[in-house]
């Protein structure tokens, strides 16, 4: 096999799955704050994307702050959803889970009745191809990759050195022995929703000008999304990431060798295989 | 006396005025025909379910408008009662059970998406319910499904004409890849023109198939790339689908001839991949309703299906026009409404349509006339528009017109 080809495999496998480590992190933020699973986060993506979608191609913004507003559009709505559904359910995870699961319904068959149910092309900001020999790669593919990047290292230095950042991280720990430590764990839950849906918008933003738009789209993503933090470990910035880029070798490579139906089956074959020799996940916390 | 008179005048007033009450509604007793409607109206190929959809109620509110549907000595206003499958068989076969035992219909006009119509056709066959639809599995239509009808050409009579036209056009053409969903249209539509393409000597170099719903399609066409295809057959991608395979085979470096063997609704297609992307896809089975091709019916209803939806019809949306307008004029033929009369009635002869005059044939195919046939008009997206190059007979109406 041409090495070219397993490189423009490999390249393909990477350049999306860092979009879904951006899903993925916004669901493990959520889950280590609240202690819930919002199988909504999907949904959050979907907005993205139809906010990115009305900035560019309805009212013919630029591309750039398109993407900024649906990412803080996203981030408000996630605000609401904590304000008024999330914060009673903190810690029910069954409660939640349930609620999440009608959150999805609601907000998928919402968009259906209010976008209409076919895919809206997005204009790309960002035309041509970089070559290197035969391995190729979109501009526009190029700056997702660069964004998510980007978008993951922000959120590092955010949870790592900002003050609101280590108050997430100290009530992901110990909620009660933060609360002692005078953080405010209501303001902090609603931040760390709001943070953790603006990262699904952000990926959907992302990836709006490359796919379209249509109303099931965050399915997908999310399904992704799980397999990325079960692999990783619930809750580790660094397991997202490691669990994401060895998804997308397991996927880029094994397109080369099965069928489309088959290659989707690789993640939960590796998500099978982690849960049964490391069931935390590679970075998880016992 | 005249007292009396005035009294008699009051009763015979108050008598016509009750007989009038009572014959008036029944005058007006206007019985309501139930139809079906089938389709994916959500997912990645929802264009085909709204196409249908629209197709149906263009047909009926004709009819309604009219005055309603007469069948021997009864009117009938048509209501039609849609269901979304979202091209899922499970749904397919919940939404037909629907139809049939709940919502007591005999007359299915309209489903998309081959697996689907297996399905349904588990529920109408054995109730005998009339189903027409634009599904493409080959097995949809048999001796042993006599209630079923294709309304639309399928790739069976699309391929071999398509891929012989290419052949003696674009000479430079040898080797093809073909690429369509993992499904039944999918799989038949990849068989077609495997078939075609073979026996017109041409090189198969790739037959990859997908999950319906796949968005990034850069894994499989770095496959099919690889092998150097000079044109990539999008077969049977519904049009978002084939949309983005063109636009990331584009991003790729494909700069080679494209196919779209079951394309339908260009529109969509070019909106998704973009007009360069885009450039030069023929297509045998669309139908510009613009076209000095097309029979001016089509025109006249590509003019009123814009003025309502403000959208440019599809192939489907025509299609399931001229099922509903068969299936309609089939029943007036008949004097009824009950399945078998109606059946025997429009097998009988060919019927005037919105297509011009059909001919419902197909045996050599599938064992039993049950395929509408129609001229195809081939098709090449040029600046993002759809220009019509030639119009070719599918193999089956040429014999039949010989």
């Amino acid at each position: 096999m041409p090495i070219e080809l397993l490189v423009q495999a490999l390249l393909n496998g990477f350049a999306l799955a860092l979009v879904y480590v951006l899903v993925a992190l916004g669901l493990t933020l959520i889950f280590s704050i609240l202690g819930i699973i919002n199988f909504a986060h999907g949904e959050f993506y979907m907005l993205g994307g139809y906010a990115t979608y009305f900035g560019v191609a309805v009212f013919g913004l630029h591309y750039v702050p398109t993407l900024l507003l649906a990412i803080g559009a996203v981030g408000l709505a996630g605000v609401v959803a904590e304000r008024l559904i999330f914060r009673h359910l903190r810690g029910k995870t069954l409660n939640a889970f349930i609620v999440s699961l009608g959150l999805l319904w609601v907000l998928q068959s919402g968009a259906q009745l209010t976008f209409g149910v076919l895919d809206k092309p997005v204009p790309s900001a960002f035309s041509g191809i970089i070559r290197a020999g035969r391995v190729i790669i979109s501009v526009e593919r190029f700056v997702v990759v660069l964004a998510a990047v980007g978008l993951i290292a922000v959120l590092y230095g955010f949870l790592q050195w900002s003050r609101v950042g280590r108050a997430m991280r100290a009530v992901a720990q110990d909620p009660d022995g933060a609360a002692l430590q005078g953080v405010n764990i209501e303001f902090t839950s609603m931040l760390g929703f709001a943070v953790g849906c603006a990262l699904a918008g952000a990926a959907g933003g992302l990836l709006a000008p490359v796919f379209a738009v249509s109303p099931p789209m965050g399915a997908l993503p999310v399904v992704k999304a799980f397999i990325i933090i079960i692999v990783g470990g619930m809750g580790s910035l660094p397991g997202a990431v490691l669990g994401g880029l060895l998804l997308g070798t397991v996927e880029g490579i094994g397109s080369l060798f099965f069928s489309s139906a088959a290659v989707n089956v690789l993640g939960f074959l590796m998500v099978i295989a982690v849960l049964l020799v490391r069931p935390r996940g590679l970075f998880g916390a016992a | 006396m005249m007292k009396g008179q005035r009294c008699h005048g009051w009763v015979l007033m108050l008598a016509a005025v009750l007989a009038l009450g009572t014959a008036a509604p029944a005058a007006a007793a206007e019985k309501t025909l139930e139809i079906g409607v089938l389709g994916p109206l959500s997912g990645g190929a929802a264009s085909y379910g709204v196409e249908l959809l629209r197709g149906a109620e263009m047909r009926s509110d004709e009819i309604n408008k009219a005055g309603g549907l007469k069948v021997g000595g009864d009117v009938y206003k048509i209501k039609l009662i849609a269901y979304d499958h979202k091209a899922s068989a499970a749904d397919a076969a919940t939404a037909a059970n629907k139809l049939v035992f709940q919502d007591k219909v005999k007359y299915i006009i309209g489903n998309a998406v081959g697996a689907t119509c297996n399905a349904v056709q588990t529920v109408t066959e054995p109730q005998k319910v009339m189903f027409a639809f634009v599904c493409w599995g080959t097995n949809n239509l048999g001796p042993d499904k006599p209630h079923s009808f294709r309304s639309m050409l399928s790739q069976w009579e699309a391929a071999e004409p398509f891929y012989r036209w290419i052949k003696e056009k674009r000479p430079t053409i040898k080797k093809v890849a073909v690429i369509s969903p993992n499904d039944t249209s999918g799989l038949d539509t990849n068989t077609a023109v495997v078939k075609a393409v073979k026996g017109l000597a041409l090189d198969l170099v790739s037959e990859e198939t997908y999950e319906r719903g796949t968005k990034d399609f850069y894994p499989i066409l770095t496959k099919i790339l690889a092998k150097k295809p000079d044109l990539l057959d999008v077969a049977a991608a519904p049009p978002a689908e084939a949309g983005l395979i063109l636009k990331q085979a584009h991003e790729l470096g494909f700069r080679g001839a494209k196919g779209w063997t079951a394309g339908v609704n260009p529109v969509t297609l070019v909106g998704i991949a973009g007009v360069e992307a885009a450039e030069g896809v023929w297509s045998p089975v669309n139908i510009n309703v613009r076209s000095d091709f097309v029979d001016p019916k089509v025109r006249k209803f590509g003019d009123e299906y814009e003025k309502r939806y403000k959208e440019v019809p599809g192939v489907i949306a025509v299609a399931n026009y001229g099922a509903f307008d068969v299936f309609t004029k089939a029943m007036q033929e008949a004097g009824s409404v009950e399945t078998d009369k109606v059946l025997a009635a429009l097998t009988s002869r060919p019927y005037d349509t919105v297509w011009g005059r059909l001919v419902i044939g197909g045996k050599e195919t599938y064992r039993i006339d049950r395929q509408f046939l129609y001229p195809m008009v081939i098709s090449e997206i040029r600046g993002g528009k759809i220009v019509d190059i030639e119009q070719v007979l599918p193999a089956a109406l040429k014999a039949l017109k010989k």
